[in-house]
């Protein structure tokens, strides 16, 4: 599997009632029901034992959508 | 009775020669159990009243004669866990005092490392027993009989001693509610130094019963073959236990049980199928819980012989009343419970800071729960391990008992970490099954589809073990 099915799979199991029509790479956090700050947290911990990686506080703060995701898991793989 | 001695002295009045106590080694009638209390008193007499003798011992019958020697010379028993580590002995001595500790072989050079040199410290077989002589002295019905040690899953263990009129009530309850009868065979494979294992010898004693009293509850084919060689009738064990019990599922074992006709376990919420499962087990017998602290024993009591109140931790015991006070200080029906009966001890041990948890009677338990429309009481966690993530409460408990439906979890507790943005998040500490490999991300994943957002822990961290206290108690402030 490559890094962005596995970033969508990892989305949508941080979003457990999110449906396939409602994803799109670019939507931003605002545009999400559920994203709120505390989604943020639970995406971001869920990335970093997935990929067994450290976002630094101001990294997991900027993230704002499905594409910054995965562009930071990137960097730091 | 109003002494927790007179619970002997009248079941030798009433049957001296039936078989009291039986442990591996020895089996003694009451008449002969009595005899060995007594002359235990002759050298406990020599201190003062109310002086504090400390045994350490395993289930024995020296224990046992220790014990009640200590109270017939209206003297106070601070029993010690034998599990106590060092560190902790040295705190409890210091803080309780004792005139003399006893204890046995095994122990003798725990206790020699002691430094103090006022305190006598004697191996039971060389204490200056006469046979001949007794104590002459009477215990009064408020004086403190025994000192216990809560369990400080939370801090350092407070000093609770219970008194003979705290005793003798919570005795009676517990065999009102539970039917202990004279004819009654208790098979006691639970520590003496803790609560429970004390309180069923109690029963024992005043119900005039016997009692096999075995050392530990790791053997369970040992104790089921003791319930069937000696026709046992009633059976206490932990949870945890009766939990593996059930795990191991020999049919053999199983068949033992069935017999009984009263299975008691203690304090925890337990699973519902677990008490499904005794339910069905006990063909004609009962499978009961209760809730108490040292400090409150036997609160309320719960006999599951109804459906769908599994998880309920019951109603209060006779004369014993229950609050439940909300986060506003109002009586409600979910909050802190609140304790008030003869069961709840006065005060401390030496402890003006633990003692505010007392008011007008009243224990502040820190337990926390709720009542449901019949008044049965089911518990949620603790008021001292509640998380706050951002303003929004969090019940530890929840998490956990979320968490460990998932297979190759044996134990997670969750605790607070420190947060640069939300103040507090939560961490899981997990500790796996053998073989297990499960993953940090599948628990995060199971937790986002099964808690609400704020309750995910943030941070997973696996263990071998968690640091426990004597009685087996995770010590949580140990994790924070």
């Amino acid at each position: 599997m490559n890094l962005e099915n596995e970033v969508k799979k990892l989305f949508f199991e941080a979003f457990p009632t999110l449906q396939e029509s409602e994803f799109d790479w670019n939507k931003k956090q605002k545009d999400y029901e559920h994203w709120d700050s505390f989604a943020q947290l639970n995406l971001i911990t869920l990335a970093e034992s997935k990929f067994n990686i450290n976002l630094t506080i101001d990294e997991s703060i900027s993230i704002t959508s499905a594409k910054e995701l995965l562009a930071c898991i990137k960097s730091h793989l | 009775m109003k002494i927790i001695t007179a619970f002997l002295e009248n079941s030798v009045n009433k049957n001296p020669n039936k078989i009291a106590l039986v442990t591996t080694e020895q089996r003694h009638t009451y008449k002969e159990l009595f005899e060995l209390v007594k002359g235990f008193s002759s050298y406990i007499s020599k201190f003062p009243k109310n002086s504090v003798v400390s045994l350490l011992f395993e289930n024995s019958t020296e224990f046992v004669i220790s014990y009640l020697g200590t109270l017939y010379a209206s003297c106070i028993a601070h029993i010690l866990p034998t599990n106590i580590s060092d560190e902790n002995l040295v705190k409890q001595i210091d803080l309780s005092e004792p005139r003399t500790i006893v204890t046995t072989k095994q122990f003798i050079k725990k206790i020699q490392k002691l430094t103090d040199t006022n305190i006598e410290k004697f191996d039971f077989t060389d204490v200056p027993i006469n046979y001949n002589k007794s104590s002459t002295r009477k215990p009064e019905p408020n004086s403190i009989s025994y000192l216990l040690y809560t369990s400080g899953t939370t801090t350092f263990p407070k000093g609770v001693p219970v008194s003979h009129q705290n005793c003798v009530f919570t005795t009676k309850n517990i065999t009102d509610v539970l039917d202990y009868k004279e004819i009654d065979i208790n098979i006691l494979p639970l520590p003496l130094y803790h609560s429970f294992g004390l309180g069923c010898l109690h029963a024992s004693l005043y119900t005039g019963a016997t009692l096999f009293l075995h050392k530990n509850a790791t053997n369970i084919s040992e104790i089921c073959d003791s319930i069937k060689n000696n026709s046992g009738s009633t059976l206490a064990l932990v949870p945890a236990t009766l939990a593996k019990i059930l795990q191991e599922s020999k049919e053999e074992i199983l068949d033992s049980l069935s017999t009984l006709r009263l299975i008691i376990t203690n304090t925890a919420s337990l699973q519902s199928e677990l008490v499904k499962k005794y339910r069905k087990i006990l063909k004609n017998g009962h499978f009961a819980t209760y809730y108490g602290l040292t400090e409150a024993s036997r609160s309320t009591f719960m006999i599951f012989d109804k459906e769908g109140k599994e998880k309920s931790i019951g109603l209060p015991a006779p004369g014993v009343e229950l609050k439940l006070i909300d986060a506003k200080n109002n009586i409600g029906n979910s909050g802190e419970i609140w304790i008030k009966g003869d069961n709840v001890i006065k005060k401390y041990w030496k402890n003006t800071e633990a003692d505010k948890n007392i008011v007008n009677g009243w224990l502040k338990t820190g337990d926390l729960g709720f009542r449901d429309s019949e008044g049965y009481l089911y518990l949620t966690g603790r008021l001292d391990n509640i998380i706050n993530v951002s303003g929004e409460k969090v019940m530890p408990e929840e998490i956990e008992n979320v968490v460990k439906i998932l297979t190759g979890i044996e134990e997670a507790v969750a605790v607070a970490m420190g947060h640069k943005i939300y103040g507090n998040v939560v961490k899981l500490f997990v500790k796996k099954s053998t073989n297990s490999q499960i993953t940090k991300s599948e628990i995060i994943s199971h937790c986002i589809k099964n808690l609400e957002r704020h309750k995910v822990p943030t941070m997973i961290e696996f263990i071998n073990e968690f640091p426990r206290t004597e009685y087996g108690k995770i010590k949580r402030f140990m994790l924070q």
